[in-house]
């Protein structure tokens, strides 16, 4: 599959966030929490617009059986996995819809803990939003399985849906280490 | 001597910025929402007339052995009203029910007079009831009419009424299309447009002439035979 340009954004999108994450290592005290903060809300709004942009996919597919806005051909390509109709869904909500809300979730503790670090919340908002980040990892790993091993005509890989995995790795790591600096006092 | 004060730790806002971050979470997600809509507007899903009807793939069999089927591999999205077009007729039975093991006879005959321009698919599904038990054997006793112990609960297969049913049966005993068809019990069918549209349920009787039942809808909707 050629890298088309709503790909590319993405990828660019997860390497601004990675980036931020990586200066915020290097730098101390509170200006590192807050870049590192940035990162995590970077994951979250490239998850979040990912997310969108399969449950487009899926529509698209629903609607006409097909769609421009991926591949539907080949190893890597979204029409076998997003379009497959046993396994696009979660009780019958699209996985797209459940990654808008799960990164919604995200993005609202790490901006929370963006425009006030100092709060009384902070250190259960950092705790929070590590466990939120945990508890997407299984059903990225189930999403996984099943593009590898269930849809059909599997293996196939679908690139967006990689993406907002991608995300919430980023922002799991990124999660952690918020947690681990509010812990131990290299919050501000 | 001169005291030394500590310094103060960082204090937090005085408002409580978590309503402004939910507000602004909320408009992000509702601005996303919008975009998908604007590319790709929702598509209703569902059993009722006028919606788009599930997709779903399975194994089946057409006589020969059991194959992959995907619904949606009959669809054709480019169909429009008028054009000729392949309909589809989804018929829903538990091979154990005595009303689908009679029905079997006024499907044969629908099939045999509508298949140039109707495909027929029988899915077939084990319903939780007592007596009820299906297996592959017996969804294949069951289109082909052969001997078999156990079709209408304790009748043989080949007993059936109607002819072989020549038409593709799929194998959903464990009731993974059920939900997404709603479905209210066995038998049951409903028309499908060419283009995947319910065109017809009997559900929605006040949708029909008085009386309609399947045949009447062919003959109104599809017409020609």
């Amino acid at each position: 599959m050629a890298l088309d340009i709503p790909l590319i954004v993405f990828i660019v999108g997860l390497a601004i966030a990675s980036t931020l994450a990586v200066q915020a290592r290097s730098k101390e005290g509170e200006d590192g929490t807050r870049t590192m903060l940035d990162s995590g809300l970077a994951f979250s709004v490239v998850g979040l617009i990912s997310s969108g942009w399969t449950y487009a996919i899926h529509n698209s597919i629903l609607e006409s059986g097909e769609t421009t806005m991926c591949a539907s051909k080949g190893l890597v390509q979204c029409g076998s996995v997003i379009g497959d109709p046993e396994w696009n869904n979660l009780f019958g909500i699209p996985w797209g819809i459940t990654g808008l809300l799960s990164f919604s979730l995200l993005f609202f503790l790490f901006l929370s803990l963006r425009m006030d670090m100092h709060a009384k919340w902070a250190e259960s908002f950092t705790t929070y939003s590590l466990l939120a980040g945990l508890a997407g990892v299984p059903f990225v790993a189930f999403l996984i399985f099943v593009e590898l091993t269930q849809v059909e005509g599997a293996p196939h890989i679908c690139p967006f849906c990689t993406v907002a995995h991608l995300s919430l790795v980023g922002f799991l790591i990124v999660a952690y280490i918020v947690r681990e600096r509010k812990q131990n006092d290299m919050w501000a | 001597m001169a005291r030394r004060r500590r310094a103060a730790a960082p204090k937090g806002r005085d408002d409580d910025v978590r309503l402004i971050a939910a507000l602004v979470t909320f408009g992000v997600t509702s601005m996303i929402l919008m975009a998908v809509m604007l590319l790709a507007p929702i598509v209703k899903v569902g059993p009722s007339e006028g919606e788009l009807a599930p997709d779903f793939s399975a194994q089946a069999y057409n006589g020969g052995g059991w194959e992959d089927f995907r619904l949606s591999e009959l669809f054709d999205k480019g169909w429009e009203s008028g054009d000729e077009g392949n309909w589809i007729v989804v018929q829903y039975i538990d091979t154990d029910c005595p009303y689908c093991w009679s029905e079997g006879e006024l499907m044969g005959q629908l099939h045999s007079q509508w298949n140039q321009k109707v495909t027929f698919v029988t899915v077939v599904v084990e319903l939780e009831i007592q007596g009820h038990s299906s297996s592959r054997e017996e969804v294949e006793a069951f289109r082909d009419k052969t001997s078999f112990d156990g079709c209408k609960t304790n009748s043989n297969c080949a007993d059936r009424p109607g002819n072989t049913h020549s038409w593709t049966y799929v194998d959903d005993l464990n009731l993974r299309t059920s939900g997404d068809w709603e479905l209210p019990g066995t038998p049951f069918s409903a028309l499908l447009q060419p283009d995947v549209i319910v065109a017809w349920n009997p559900q929605q009787l006040g949708n029909h002439p008085d009386g309609e039942e399947m045949e009447g809808a062919l003959q109104r909707l599809v017409g020609g035979s």
